[in-house]
């Protein structure tokens, strides 16, 4: 399978190029999920092979997870035909992927979904900076980007820790470098510097 | 200079606006929690290293504070407003798309909730 990473740019929905045959289908997902699974089942999305493999475990341990395969790239597209149907079709894609995820890839994507900058204390440090009070949409716009922001830094991160041959957990040296490159594309605002064009 | 000695001695908003740099200040750690899940969730390890955790939060803070610098200086002039902010990312693809959906998802919820409100005043309730 290719790299990728979950980004999850945009929230609920996103385009998810799914692999063809979907791979690891023999663990029980959680109840929460069990809606989700069965949503599928229905519609015979999934291929699902003869009989559960019983749990080796392997997958969930650390030491032998390989970082690609648990990230996929989500783009997203500006789509015009009927608005419904592609976010019902969005939709359906993620069923059909949280549905084939690993019990690990699971926790983690919980995970992902649920984290949160705690609003008080955000709302409290904008409004230090800003000394005036603020709304609260402005508090969560700010929470939103500043978690896809940590999320941005991450997966460079990790980029450059593959890249240099080490693992996870991830050191303050590969979040530094990830911030270099980051503000060299120009996605980490701050610099009131002026860009020397000619020297 | 802050003093560590005494850990029950809070020390809130302190150099929270600090300068643009990584600010290696003696500041309360404000989002440790909430950051070591975020970081799992993106990809790193189950348990991160305190030390990433704690740069990450420095940048945090930084990209705040500078949003909202920015946002103060843009618009509506003194005031940290949504439009702002969606202004501002419009160069940065995964930040745009996040803020313009939550925004539009606030706008269906507006809607939705307007509504309901105006069915319920026709049945007199």
């Amino acid at each position: 399978p290719g790299k990728g990473r979950v980004t999850g740019v945009s929230g609920e929905g996103g385009v998810v190029p799914l692999d063809p045959s979907p791979s690891c289908l023999d663990r029980i997902p959680r109840d929460r999920f069990e809606e989700l699974r069965k949503a599928c089942d229905e519609e015979g999305e999934l291929r699902r092979q003869d009989g559960p493999r019983p749990r080796a475990g392997e997958e969930a341990d650390s030491s032998s997870r390989p970082p690609a395969a648990k990230r996929r790239k989500v783009a997203t597209k500006g789509k015009r035909p009927g608005k419904q149907a592609v976010d019902e079709l969005e939709a359906q894609k993620m069923r059909t992927l949280v549905s084939s995820m690993s019990q690990e890839q699971l926790d983690r994507y919980e995970v992902y979904r649920r984290s949160a900058f705690p609003k008080a204390t955000m709302k409290r440090l904008i409004q230090t900076v800003a000394g005036s009070t603020v709304s609260q949409n402005t508090v969560i716009a700010m929470s939103g980007v500043a978690k896809v922001f940590v999320g941005q830094v991450v997966e460079e991160a990790l980029d450059v820790c593959e890249k240099w041959g080490e693992t996870p957990p991830l050191q303050p040296k590969h979040m530094r470098e990830a911030v270099r490159r980051l503000r060299s594309k120009g996605q980490i605002p701050g610099s009131k510097h002026k860009k020397i064009l000619f020297f | 200079m802050a003093d560590e000695e005494d850990p029950t001695f809070e020390e809130e908003n302190e150099e929270i606006g600090g300068g643009a740099e990584g600010g290696q200040g003696k500041r309360k750690r404000l989002f440790s929690k909430e950051l070591r899940c975020m970081v799992y969730g993106f990809g790193d390890d189950q348990n991160p290293y305190t030390e990433s955790v704690d740069v990450l939060e420095d940048l945090v803070i930084e990209f705040v504070t500078e949003m909202t610098h920015k946002a103060m200086s843009i618009g509506r002039q003194g005031r940290v407003q949504v439009e702002d902010i969606i202004f501002l990312t419009r160069k940065d693809p995964g930040k745009f798309a996040r803020v313009k959906d939550l925004f539009t998802m606030n706008e269906e919820l507006k809607r939705a909730r307007k509504a309901f409100d105006e069915a319920n005043y026709d049945y007199g309730s």
